[in-house]
């Protein structure tokens, strides 16, 4: 049985599922193994600090700004405009004399606060369509599969103009949008792990001491079905980062004069001449924090990814 | 079996490409409120003409009217008029899709003879420095924002160039606007814009072609293949290499859509004339026939992309089965 897309997971289809009867070890073991193995992943676990001091400079913005930068994110000085980098513009100003680095603490409030709910959406939705479709089979499965398929067919930049069109995009419509093209991988993925979940003894166990099926969903399968979502959630923040960062460079994200670390970059290009710091930087940060973010994932995928032993 | 197969995925890509182009349509029409395309071209309109408008244009009808006609069009090969120059859609599209395919292909290519040499390597000598050195490039690759490389990249080679005296790249366009058009005009214009989406494919692809060399190098048939006084070369190439292989074929094949919609934010940071460019210049001006044409086709590379790689993953592997 193949289906579309399937290529990718092919490299590591024999290796053993999760929590099949082993009896020898208790049931814990598999959480405690995985988080053994992930701090033992230098490289994961430094990757994984730097997301949360970013996350967490993001959340105390004002306070950085007060102590630090000392400059209000909105505020114009059209006297100092394009100061370079140095004192008092740490990392110098813009065409309107805005402080840069103020603006990019306040950029990583939208950017991370969109991608981590972008990841929270998608994951819901697709995990619940995947579960649903994967458990009940037949013509549901048939026709939300076929739904999916047709997501997933949507050339995704199409989908993200109208929507945007549609939805003046704000950091909640726009995570709504950019996780109504990422459910469709999600369910695809969850479908397929209940599949095989649901063949086991011990599905058929609970079920002939008559559990109800959103019993058996809740309680059996989803548990089964979490080290994938665990590992799709990782892997899938630095991509989210990176296509909110390319949307808002379109101006089809976050608007202005809302800073994001995407539309800082929108009208860079004017200023190559003098102002090459204001290409740098939010570039970098970006860089740096999807960088970050994908070593994290990685690290996660090789602890938690059941079939990667 | 295989006909079975492919008769049934047909059938089913069929579904998804009048999915993919209605769920479009509404969207365009839901967003469009009572804006008739074009309308800002000619502020002396009247309302009447404006009526009339919207009558030629076909919105005076609910928008499953539209599509019906749509359909029944395309059915015949037409695929209408822009709604905003009154041009042939198919003509616009003829006229970016080769600019898109020149700057999608060129990459595609380099991406490949890069990626799997590079791959190569860092399998057979796992851990040296040679292979740390191309993970570091690899995840950087994959990293790194699209639109943000490609303004480094102006701001070195044209901008700082051109400063300096130095022969210095073309920042926007496929080709001079004077006298330009030939050969070495050409290049010189994709040298930038392939570079940037070259790196990506390379970042992914060799990454691929390692862990799947890893894999098949480990396998039973290989050590059978030594022991039975093969020379490594043999051993690498002729029997690692032709397995190890046909996973990345399903990568690629995957990467088709790609060269429609992936290659839009290349295309807007280097202005080239590509056909990404033009659905997303004309879904803001609400080109229904123009963005319905390209969809069109955008979707229809998806479906071939992803049933070209299954049947070719099939071919090449013995060991799926169709079911």
């Amino acid at each position: 049985m193949i289906h579309p897309g399937q290529g990718q997971a092919v490299e590591r289809e024999q290796a053993a599922p999760p929590f099949e009867g082993d009896a020898q070890r208790p049931a814990q073991s598999y959480w405690n193994e995985s988080w053994e193995r992930l701090r033992a992943n230098r490289m994961g676990i430094v990757a994984g600090s730097l997301i949360v001091v970013l996350a967490a400079i993001a959340i105390a913005a004002p306070l950085f700004t007060q102590f630090l930068t000392h400059f209000e994110p909105f505020r114009l000085d059209l006297d100092h405009t394009f100061q370079p980098p140095g004192q008092p513009h740490l990392l110098g100003t813009d065409e309107l004399g805005r402080d840069t680095l103020t603006r990019l603490i306040y950029g990583g409030r939208v950017t991370l606060g969109v991608a981590f709910l972008t990841v929270a959406l998608s994951l819901s939705l697709g995990t619940t369509v995947g579960l649903v479709a994967g458990y009940y089979g037949r013509w549901v499965d048939d026709l939300l599969m076929r739904f999916v398929d047709v997501v997933l067919a949507f050339p995704a930049i199409f989908l993200f103009i109208l929507m945007s069109i549609l939805f003046r995009p704000t950091p909640i419509t726009l995570a709504a949008i950019i996780a109504s093209v990422g459910w469709g991988g999600v369910a695809r993925l969850v479908r397929g792990e209940v599949l095989s979940v649901k063949q086991r003894d011990f599905i058929l166990a609970t079920r002939s001491i008559g559990a109800r099926d959103v019993r058996l969903i809740v309680r059996h399968l989803l548990p089964n079905v979490l080290p994938v979502l665990i590992v799709a959630a990782s892997l899938g923040v630095g991509q989210i980062i990176l296509i909110e960062a390319a949307l808002d460079f379109l101006g089809l994200g976050i608007q202005p004069p809302t800073a994001s670390w995407g539309n800082m970059l929108t009208n860079s290009e004017s200023y190559f001449f003098h102002s090459t710091w204001l290409v740098y930087f939010p570039g970098i940060t970006i860089f740096v924090t999807v960088l970050a973010a994908n070593l994290f994932g990685n690290a996660v995928r090789d602890a938690f990814d059941p079939r990667l032993k | 079996m295989l006909a079975k197969y492919v008769v049934r995925r047909f059938l089913a890509s069929i579904v998804v490409v009048l999915g993919v182009t209605l769920i479009t349509l509404v969207l365009m029409d839901r967003t469009r409120g009572t804006y008739v395309p074009g309308i800002d071209l000619n502020p002396a309109l009247r309302p009447e003409d404006i009526a009339r408008l919207r009558t030629n244009l076909g919105l005076d009808q609910p928008f499953y009217m539209w599509y019906l006609t749509w359909i029944w069009n395309v059915l015949h090969g037409d695929f209408g008029r822009s709604m905003i120059d009154g041009s042939p859609v198919m003509s616009h599209i003829l006229e970016r899709l080769p600019n898109t395919l020149e700057l999608t292909g060129t990459a595609i290519v380099i991406g490949i003879l890069l990626s799997i040499p590079l791959g190569i390597v860092g399998a057979l000598r796992r851990g040296s420095k040679a292979d740390h050195a191309l993970t570091v490039v690899s995840v950087a690759g994959f990293a790194v924002p699209q639109f943000w490389m490609g303004l480094l990249l102006i701001l070195v080679f044209s901008v700082t160039f051109e400063q300096h005296g130095l022969p210095w790249l073309p920042s926007s366009g496929a080709t001079s606007p004077l006298n330009g058009g030939d050969i070495l005009d050409r290049i010189v214009h994709l040298i930038m814009p392939a570079t940037v989406l070259a790196f990506f494919y390379l970042s992914v692809w060799s990454r691929f072609t390692r862990s799947s060399m890893l894999e098949v190098l480990s396998q039973d048939y290989i050590r059978t293949a030594r022991a039975k006084g093969m020379s490594e070369r043999r051993v690498v190439y002729l029997h690692g290499l032709r397995n190890a292989l046909i996973p990345l074929i399903t990568l690629v094949g995957l990467e088709l859509p790609g060269l429609v919609s992936g290659g839009l934010v290349v295309e807007v940071v280097f202005g080239w004339p590509g056909i990404g460019r033009l659905a997303f210049e004309r879904a803001l001006q609400y080109d229904y026939s123009t963005v319905m044409g390209v969809t069109f086709f955008a979707t229809l590379l998806v479906v071939a992309g992803n049933l070209l790689a299954d049947v070719l993953y099939a071919v090449l592997d013995p060991r799926i089965r169709f079911a």
